[in-house]
């Protein structure tokens, strides 16, 4: 099993999203359109699995296996935000934002390797990275949310129930990342010597988790505007992809502890 | 402070005023920086990291307790003041970000010589605006979480005090304790006992631990194959670097556009070159290096071309194979797999243990924490020295309980989400 097979699990799993993101909208009833998106995740993550079976580690070294997971966790992310507040859209929303990172995956995937450097082979590589990816699937969706919300504010009726979902998915999101980060620092102490050395990566992480702080502190005021609130939201996001790739090509980051990505 | 303009220091502050607050605070550490230089983190070590903590706590509790109910204390305990404190603060975590960081311990002369370095931003967390900052936040946090327990609370608040708490605890206690870690480099050859390590400046240091190594091991993978531009040394294809981990004789793969079949591998070699040609003869001692005979075939070619690849060690010079004048096939240095050290390690007490250390298995002896730093790289796999750093961080434990109490708290924050706002 290898990159090569991919397309053809995320044709099935993209299919199967699909349809349920269609289903979401015409039924009232939550059963079909959860069990397709279910469907469609088993198919994904049986590819995560027998990847991961192959190369002999877990696949969450590179770009291109970290999009991966991204590309299953914004359906989960959506399924959860369905399940519990009862978004129709958000699936149809979750579905074309992994179907871009699966397109990605397609044109370029990362060369099978099957090395994973001593610091890394640790039992705290799997949950720092996965929950770290589902974190940014929520924040992902979020982002969207606002962009949404920026665009189209005077035409939205209600307002409230828009902020209160961001709120949620805020909370979720910043709960995630807050952990990710933490786990990070116990494994940095293992590995490395320090929990914290303020390196490149960690240095953005720490950004973007002060960037969804502000979002949360700013927002129990009641002075607070709808618009700056999804302004700061949007800002965060940048924050996260600086700390998610951005810092790869920062002239400060190189001979970063975190930079595995090259050959 | 004073202002011409009414309206901004009126009461009550709001964001305004702590803008102004946290941006003066950063710009007097800005000035402090011009004039005292860099924080030296040692210079502040046990018991002076001990008095400025102490007074920090008891200051904040007096002003809690006596001053409450003042306008100042209640506006320093507000969102009010947070917002702008985090506004500032990320502004500085971007900056230092941005710029490439030293240590405070690096020479001066290895800093780029221009303003920044003299605002302190190439060893920002040790600047005075990265402290006095981070102290300004600490002491909102601080007034905000004893705010809290004045107010009616609801069991809503464990996640508050979790997470304000807890990161008063972590972000503190890092602080002050990062005066008083140690981190030493120590290196021990095999067979012998070693009791001395330097710091970052060079300076050696005797400890109260040894350590004996029995023996150091390195495990490699397997050694991969990859077409090179013979001129450039480039990996090919350019910019989208292709290679192959051996997997067994008798397979082939496509690098670059060419078939290569490997059709020998042999782990432990003698590369004998002279002149004219070059040889590969078993060889099983110290200084061996692996070798792959390979077939290399493509439509372009007429003949294919057949010999070995070599990747070398101290002993015997690295192999390719020639291809054509513009492309040969080469072995890269393996990757480390894993690398172990054997050792003793000895306390004062006479206490003896063994145990082994690898990366991300530290051992941990009293309050110091040994890890396996690296090897000489000169030697290789063959290297007979194994270096270790060891580390004591006195606070671990206090760092260690704040971050358990935010991770408690996120969880919190993930199951009792927001308060719901009516507008
Ligand atoms: C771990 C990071 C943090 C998290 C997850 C967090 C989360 C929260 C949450 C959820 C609340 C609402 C509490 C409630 O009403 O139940 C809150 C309130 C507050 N936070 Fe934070 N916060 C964090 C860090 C900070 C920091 C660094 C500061 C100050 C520098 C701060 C200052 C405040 C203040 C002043 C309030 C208002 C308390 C009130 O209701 O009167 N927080 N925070």
């Amino acid at each position: 099993m290898n990159w090569d097979h991919f397309i053809y699990f995320a044709i099935g799993s993209v299919l199967l999203w699909v349809i349920a993101s269609v289903l979401a909208f015409k039924s009232k009833k939550k059963i079909a359109p959860t069990l397709l998106t279910l469907a469609g995740l088993i198919i994904f993550f049986s590819f995560i699995l027998a990847l991961w079976q192959s190369l002999e580690r877990p696949p969450l070294r590179t770009m291109g296996e970290t999009r991966l997971w991204y590309s299953f966790f914004l359906p989960v992310a959506g399924l959860i935000t369905y399940q519990r507040w009862g978004y129709k859209w958000i699936l149809s929303f979750s579905t074309i934002l992994s179907t871009v990172f699966i397109i990605v995956n397609i044109v370029k995937p990362d060369i099978h390797n099957k090395v994973l450097m001593p610091a890394l082979q640790s039992p705290w590589f799997a949950p720092h990275v996965i929950i770290y990816m589902f974190s940014y699937a929520i924040l992902g969706a979020v982002t969207l949310v606002a962009i949404y919300y920026i665009i189209r504010e005077k035409k939205i009726s209600d307002k409230n129930k828009i902020m209160n979902m961001t709120d949620n998915l805020v909370y979720v999101g910043t709960a995630f990342i807050t952990m990710g980060m933490l786990m990070g620092a116990i494994w940095a102490k293992a590995a490395w010597g320090h929990y914290w050395s303020w390196d490149p990566k960690e240095t953005w992480a720490a950004a973007t988790w002060l960037g969804y702080l502000l979002y949360i502190h700013y927002r129990l005021r009641g002075r607070s505007t709808n618009k700056n609130s999804m302004v700061l939201l949007l800002f965060a996001f940048l924050l996260l992809q600086m700390c998610w790739y951005g810092v790869n090509y920062l002239p400060s980051a190189k001979g970063s502890v975190h930079a595995y990505s090259t050959n | 402070m004073k202002s011409n303009s009414r309206k901004i220091w009126e009461k009550p502050w709001d964001y305004a005023e702590g803008f102004i607050v946290a941006a003066g605070i950063a710009i007097a550490g800005f000035l402090l920086q011009f004039s005292l230089g860099t924080i030296i983190p040692s210079e502040f070590g046990f018991p002076i990291n001990i008095l400025i903590g102490a007074l920090f706590i008891v200051g904040l509790l007096c002003c809690h307790f006596f001053f409450k109910n003042t306008h100042i204390i209640k506006w320093l305990s507000s969102i009010r003041a947070t917002i702008p404190s985090l506004v500032v603060l990320l502004v500085i975590v971007i900056i230092l970000g941005l710029t490439p960081q030293f240590s405070a311990y690096e020479h001066d002369a290895h800093l780029p010589n221009n303003l920044f370095k003299k605002l302190g931003w190439y060893q920002m967390v040790n600047s005075w605006a990265f402290i006095l900052l981070s102290f300004y936040m600490l002491a909102i946090l601080g007034f905000s979480t004893l705010r809290m327990t004045t107010k009616p609370n609801s069991w809503r608040s464990i996640g508050f005090y979790l997470n304000h708490l807890g990161l008063f605890i972590a972000y503190f206690a890092g602080i002050i304790g990062s005066a008083d870690m140690q981190r030493l480099t120590m290196n021990v050859k095999e067979g012998q006992v070693e009791w001395r390590a330097s710091d970052l400046l060079g300076e050696v240091h005797e400890l109260p631990i040894a350590i004996e190594l029995d023996t150091f091991k390195i495990e490699e993978y397997l050694p991969k194959l990859v077409v090179i531009d013979t001129h450039t040394g480039k990996i090919l294809p350019e910019g989208r670097p292709d290679s192959y981990m051996y997997e067994g004789d008798g397979k082939t793969t496509n690098l670059a556009g060419y078939d290569v079949e490997v059709l020998e591998y042999m782990p432990s070699v003698a590369v004998i070159q002279d002149s004219t040609s070059s040889n590969v003869v078993p060889f099983y001692m110290d200084g061996a290096s692996v070798a792959l005979r390979v077939r290399v075939t493509s439509p372009t070619m007429t003949t294919p071309v057949e010999g070995w690849v070599s990747n070398g060690s101290y002993m015997f010079p690295y192999q390719v194979l020639y291809i054509n004048e513009d492309v040969s096939v080469a072995m890269p240095i393996q990757e480390v797999k894993k690398y172990t050290s054997h050792v003793k390690v000895f306390t004062e007490g006479g206490k003896q243990t063994e145990t082994t250390i690898e990366v991300n298995k530290p051992f941990t002896t009293g309050d110091w924490i040994i890890y396996q730093y690296s090897y000489d790289d000169a030697m290789g796999k063959y290297s007979k020295i194994s270096v270790f750093e060891l580390v004591r961080d006195p606070w671990l434990k206090v760092v260690y309980t704040g971050i358990f109490m935010l991770l408690a708290g996120s969880l919190f924050l993930f199951v009792v989400g927001p308060k719901k706002q009516k507008k």
